[in-house]
């Protein structure tokens, strides 16, 4: 009985085995189609960041067609986990890949995969096949916050944040002017989460900021999370990264979105002409990169005319957000009086360095 | 008809093979009904999964760059688990071996130390950084009996945040400030050259590169295995394990037991983290989406599990869990969800344990007439 037993067993491991072993060959398929890939840190279908890559995505595919075979991989972590990926996408006779996280590319990989065109979301490494590319959402921010300010009783916002680095920074104090535009005086409070897609601490951290008293919602993190709680509670929400409105019809009033399309589209051509070429690439509202979502319900009239007016004078030069007088929390000038903040040189006054809040902003800086 | 329980006098060997492997194959099973129900091919996909995981060129030095973090972590489970102590905390204790270990690195490295020295010290200090951080599930379990799972495992939380907080909130000594990208987003300080572990080439299909954190491996397994085989100290802790009055009669001393146990294992899962350093990242990695989104400490537990606590058996399942994991990066996309690699490594943590039982007890059907009238039940 036992030997038979043991026969048994062995027969359907090694038939496992053999299953499992079985090989065929695996080379890719014909390289007629330009292969790239895009490289999410979160799910594609956050409802945020990856998901408006992910639009990108389909945009490319729609746009190029056969050109093109595109892929994308989610929740891959910084460090090993991206590398392995890279490492896997190569074998595949993948040559461009978008990473769109910063803190995925490093000179190491770089340098490992010289025939790859590597493209970074919200970075600043550059080399031969290395190239930057983000906006300036913070003039859509800017006038979501003014929609926010509009829709405020009180004055005092909750905003709920990712990480204390300066692109988080720079949004919330753009969030904070453009409700103070409508709503002078009006105070926008921080809670840090410590991820960019974290539904359930998003929650929590909203479930605080009404606790604290504030009347409006708004947010620089990937989930929907905090616009469900604001509609639970029936107070107004401003949403970000993409148009997350089916999520909370009667709170939502705007999002500053992302249009990552057109950029890819641009950037795959040519690299698929040979005319590609490292670069930063800094969008803005004029060349499409960034927009505000479609308004709900909340939104009056007079609040839409006035953000529009101000989005012409963004657009055509004549306004900027982060132009002095500029004075951060503690009541200090920051910014002299027609000076403009530039994305990369100033230091500390640089939009990609900023590490101070401006005045009305209620949190740390430092997390 | 009656259905007993009954631990077994002898445990047959085959059958401590024949768990851990009908526990994979069922995993595979109910993984494959899985994709079946979301409108894959099992078969083709498996096929797939062990291409992308030894076969295509390049991926076996993926996997053994996977397997390296894995085979720590399921020996400092192992060598726990094996006294009955359930050290729910490598996750943490990683992450504390990659602090002092990057801080060792960094530290001796700028001072110009010979590369053997440097990377010596940080072998020792990352395992004493492990050490100190289990210390503390197991002075609450020796002393106060305080149960190490929910201490060790709420622990991993603590030490997450304290990664996190030295990178990206605080302008701490491991932390990049110089340069420009340094305020744009926070990164660790990259190490010096001295201090970055080295690798060893096999000229084998296109170049096999082994990490020096995989060779400590397969070592400090050696070590464990000698330890709990050849010595006093293993012989005591497998009686401890077995049964807690034995020991005490017999005079093990059990606090220290366990304060030694919890050690071990800690300081083998910060071995984890000083290889993640020195190996790979060659910086400190607070990014939340870096290391701590990996949960190498929480594989390695399923590690242990099907390798029944054997440390030889733990290097081989960690090689083949890094082959996995590794495959699961590769094939991810459309037609692989991305948490399948995750489900198939929780059905097999099921089923392994599950098997367990299978391979202490027996399964016995009895009809209820004949035990009344013998009033003995013999044992065949």
């Amino acid at each position: 009985m036992k030997i038979k037993i043991k026969l048994a067993l062995a027969l359907a491991v090694a038939a496992a085995v053999a299953l499992v072993g079985a090989l065929a060959s695996s080379a890719s398929h014909g390289a007629s189609p330009y292969k790239v890939a895009f490289i999410y840190v979160g799910p594609h279908n956050d409802g945020g960041w990856s998901q408006a890559h992910e639009q990108g995505r389909q945009y490319v595919q729609k746009a190029l067609g056969s050109k093109v075979q595109t892929t994308y991989k989610e929740n891959i972590a910084v460090g090993t986990q991206f590398n392995q990926t890279v490492a896997s996408l190569a074998a595949q006779g993948y040559k461009m890949i978008f990473a769109t996280s910063y803190g995925y590319i490093t000179p190491a990989i770089t340098q490992k995969y010289p025939n790859i065109l590597f493209e970074q979301a919200t970075g600043t490494y550059l080399a031969k096949n290395v190239a930057e590319y983000f906006g300036a959402a913070e003039d859509t921010v800017f006038l979501s916050g003014m929609a926010a300010g509009a829709a405020s009783k009180t004055g005092k916002i909750g905003f709920v944040v990712a990480y204390p680095i300066p692109e988080v920074i720079r949004h919330a104090n753009a969030f904070a002017l453009g409700a103070q535009v409508t709503h002078p005086g009006a105070t926008v409070r921080l809670v840090w989460t410590n991820s960019w897609f974290d539904p359930a601490k998003e929650k929590k951290a909203a479930q605080s900021l009404v606790a604290a008293g504030v009347d409006v919602l708004g947010q620089n993190v990937d989930s929907p999370a905090t616009g469900q709680f604001a509609e639970s509670m029936h107070i107004p929400w401003v949403g970000y990264d993409s148009n997350s409105s089916k999520f909370a019809p009667k709170s939502w009033l705007t999002a500053s979105v992302y249009n990552w399309g057109p950029y890819y589209v641009k950037r795959i051509q040519a690299a698929m002409n040979g005319t590609w070429k490292q670069g930063f690439y800094y969008g803005s509202i004029k060349d499409g990169f960034t927009k505000l979502a479609a308004y709900g319900p909340g939104v009056t009239a007079a609040t839409k005319a006035k953000i529009a007016s101000y989005q012409t004078k963004i657009e055509n030069g004549s306004y900027n957000e982060f132009a002095g007088p500029l004075y951060d929390q503690s009541g200090k000038l920051r910014v002299k009086k027609g000076v403009r903040m530039q994305v990369l040189t100033g230091g500390t006054n640089s939009l990609y360095g900023m590490n101070w809040l401006v005045k009305g902003v209620i949190g740390s800086p430092k997390g | 008809m009656r259905v007993t329980f009954e631990r077994r006098l002898r445990q047959p060997r085959w059958l401590s093979l024949a768990v851990p492997v009908g526990s994979v194959v069922f995993a595979f099973f109910v993984a494959g009904l899985v994709l079946l129900v979301t409108g894959h091919n099992p078969l083709t996909t498996y096929r797939q999964v062990f291409d992308a995981a030894f076969l295509q060129t390049g991926s076996l030095n993926q996997t053994l760059i996977a397997a390296t973090p894995l085979a720590f972590t399921g020996l400092a489970a192992a060598a726990a688990f094996r006294m009955k102590l359930f050290n729910i905390g490598a996750e943490g204790q990683m992450y504390i071996g990659a602090i002092t270990g990057a801080a060792a690195g960094l530290y001796l490295g700028g001072r110009g130390g010979s590369s053997v020295f440097v990377i010596a010290a940080m072998v020792v200090m990352g395992f004493l950084g492990g050490t100190a951080w289990a210390l503390i599930p197991g002075i609450l379990r020796a002393f106060f009996k305080t149960n190490e799972i929910l201490t060790s495992l709420l622990l991993n939380y603590v030490a997450g945040l304290l990664l996190t907080y030295l990178i990206f909130e605080s302008e701490s000594y491991w932390r990049e400030t110089k340069g420009f990208n340094a305020t744009v987003f926070p990164t660790g300080k990259p190490l010096p050259s001295s201090a970055v572990w080295p690798a060893w080439t096999i000229h084998l299909q296109g170049g096999i590169t082994i990490p020096f954190g995989a060779m400590l491996a397969v070592a400090v397994a050696v070590v464990v295995w000698v330890l709990y085989k050849r010595t006093r100290f293993g012989f005591e802790a497998q009686v401890l394990g077995d049964s807690d009055r034995a020991a005490r009669y017999s005079g093990v001393r059990v606090r220290r037991k366990i304060l030694a146990v919890m050690a071990l294992s800690g300081g083998i899962a910060g071995l984890a983290g000083a290889s993640q350093v020195g190996d790979f990242s060659h910086s400190l990695d607070g990014d939340p989406n870096g290391l701590q989104k990996l949960g190498y400490g929480y594989t390695g537990i399923v590690i242990a599990a099907l390798a029944r606590y054997n440390p030889f058996a733990a290097v081989l399942v960690a090689f083949l869990m890094g082959g996995l994991e590794n495959a699961g990066n590769t094939l991810q996309g459309a037609n692989f969800p991305a948490g399948l690699v995750g489900v198939i490594q929780g059905i097999i943590l099921f089923s392994a344990l599950g098997g367990e039982v299978l391979i202490r007890h027996r399964v016995r059907i009895a009809r209820t007439g004949h035990a009344k009238a013998t009033g003995l039940e013999t044992v065949s």
